[in-house]
């Protein structure tokens, strides 16, 4: 994931901001890691990976959504 | 589509590759192949809603690369991470008040690697007159089960992929009380209220019990249901479990549930699903009978699988790429 991208998706996970995909399994997934970093905030980097391997899996949709998160 | 068993004969006969709901005395009558079949005689067919136990309702797969048909039981269902085609669909049924329904639903949200997965189902059942039996086939032998799950694995050509959605016409109000439960249960007796322990029975009771209403969690925007499935007792029991760690709230209350529906509907403009599996209890409240629902078709089902197990719900799979 680019620098900027993952800065992105690092205040998504933290929940300083907010969006909303059209794609079920990656709101699931948010929902599940903003848990795991309110828990413990270390587990950022291994949500990061996780998240990074996530979108290589739906690579159709994760252009719509990254461009989009980008664009918060 | 909605057709006889004549013409299912036939296109199991021609090695189509077919995911078939039916009444249980339909499919027991189907020759082996490569199908998997799960009861209900419910359908949202192309000519509107229906109980009929002389048709069956069939998808022909035709996009699958290559196909794997697979059963498990309650110990080893989780196994389906594994075994799933890399660019794939993994599609799974399962029998009504099953124990590996049960055990699904119940630990499916904390399986690693599901998300990853694009997986789609829904829990059979049987005409509510009747009440059983509850069932699940694998076509490759023509065998039924009441206590396994039953998996087609489809692998998907290079440049395809698969995304699973719902449509859901619950959502919250912020400013509603938070309900949150202790442990991941079908069946609760206490939960804390904005932080204060009460009997969740008594609860529900003084707020005025309306059964058609579910609790909702919102997962990053999407909504999650539990429906009550009864109060006896001073016990709550749910059609899928409560989770501790997760905020619910009532569903907001609407005016019409039929006319919710629709609108819902009309408002997600899926394109071209290729499976939809549409919940009983939308199905009942919102008088579904008779009525279509362009472009979803398919069985109506006792629960419903978009990766975890929903409630009244619509799930659906479409094909991108």
């Amino acid at each position: 994931m680019e620098a900027l991208a993952q800065e992105k998706v690092e205040k998504l996970l933290r929940g300083e901001i907010k969006y909303t995909s059209s794609n079920l399994a990656l709101n699931m997934l948010i929902s599940k890691m903003q848990k795991r970093i309110q828990a413990d905030p270390a587990n950022m980097e291994s949500c990061i990976k996780e998240m990074d391997e996530f979108l290589s899996k739906y690579p159709i949709v994760a252009k719509v959504d990254l461009a989009n998160i980008m664009a918060l | 589509m909605l057709i006889t068993l004549k013409e299912t004969v036939g296109l199991i006969n021609d090695g189509k590759i077919l995911h078939i709901a039916a009444d249980d005395s339909l499919l027991a009558k189907l020759p082996k192949g490569k199908w998997i079949g799960g009861t209900t005689p419910y359908f949202m067919s192309e000519e509107g809603g229906i109980l009929t136990k002389d048709r069956l309702f069939v998808n022909e797969i035709d996009f699958a690369e290559e196909i794997r048909i697979a059963t498990y039981g309650k110990y080893n269902v989780f196994q389906i991470v594994e075994e799933c085609y890399d660019n794939g669909l993994t599609m799974l049924i399962m029998p009504y008040g099953s124990e590996v329904a049960a055990k699904y639903s119940k630990e499916a949200p904390d399986v690693e690697e599901l998300l990853m997965h694009p997986t789609i189902g829904w829990i059979s059942g049987a005409d509510l007159e009747a009440g059983g039996p509850f069932k699940v086939y694998d076509g490759t032998s023509a065998t039924a089960y009441d206590d396994k799950a039953v998996v087609m694995y489809i692998k998907l050509p290079e440049g395809k992929s698969a995304m699973i959605n719902m449509v859901n016409i619950f959502s919250d109000d912020k400013t509603d009380p938070v309900i949150r439960f202790d442990d991941n249960d079908l069946s609760v007796t206490d939960c804390t209220v904005n932080g204060q322990k009460v009997n969740f029975a008594e609860y529900i009771e003084k707020k005025g019990f309306d059964n058609r209403m579910p609790l909702v969690a919102d997962h990053n925007g999407s909504y999650i249901n539990t429906s009550i499935k009864a109060i006896e007792n001073g016990t709550v029991s749910f059609y899928a479990p409560v989770f501790r760690n997760i905020e619910y709230r009532f569903a907001t209350k609407f005016e019409d549930y039929a006319s919710e529906f629709k609108k819902k509907i009309d408002e997600v403009g899926a394109h071209a699903p290729v499976f939809s599996f549409n919940c009983i209890l939308n199905y009942l409240y919102g008088d579904l009978n008779g009525k279509k629902t362009p472009p979803y078709a398919g069985p109506v089902t006792f629960g419903e699988v978009a990766y975890q197990l929903l409630n009244q719900t619509l799930v659906y799979c479409e094909i991108l790429g």
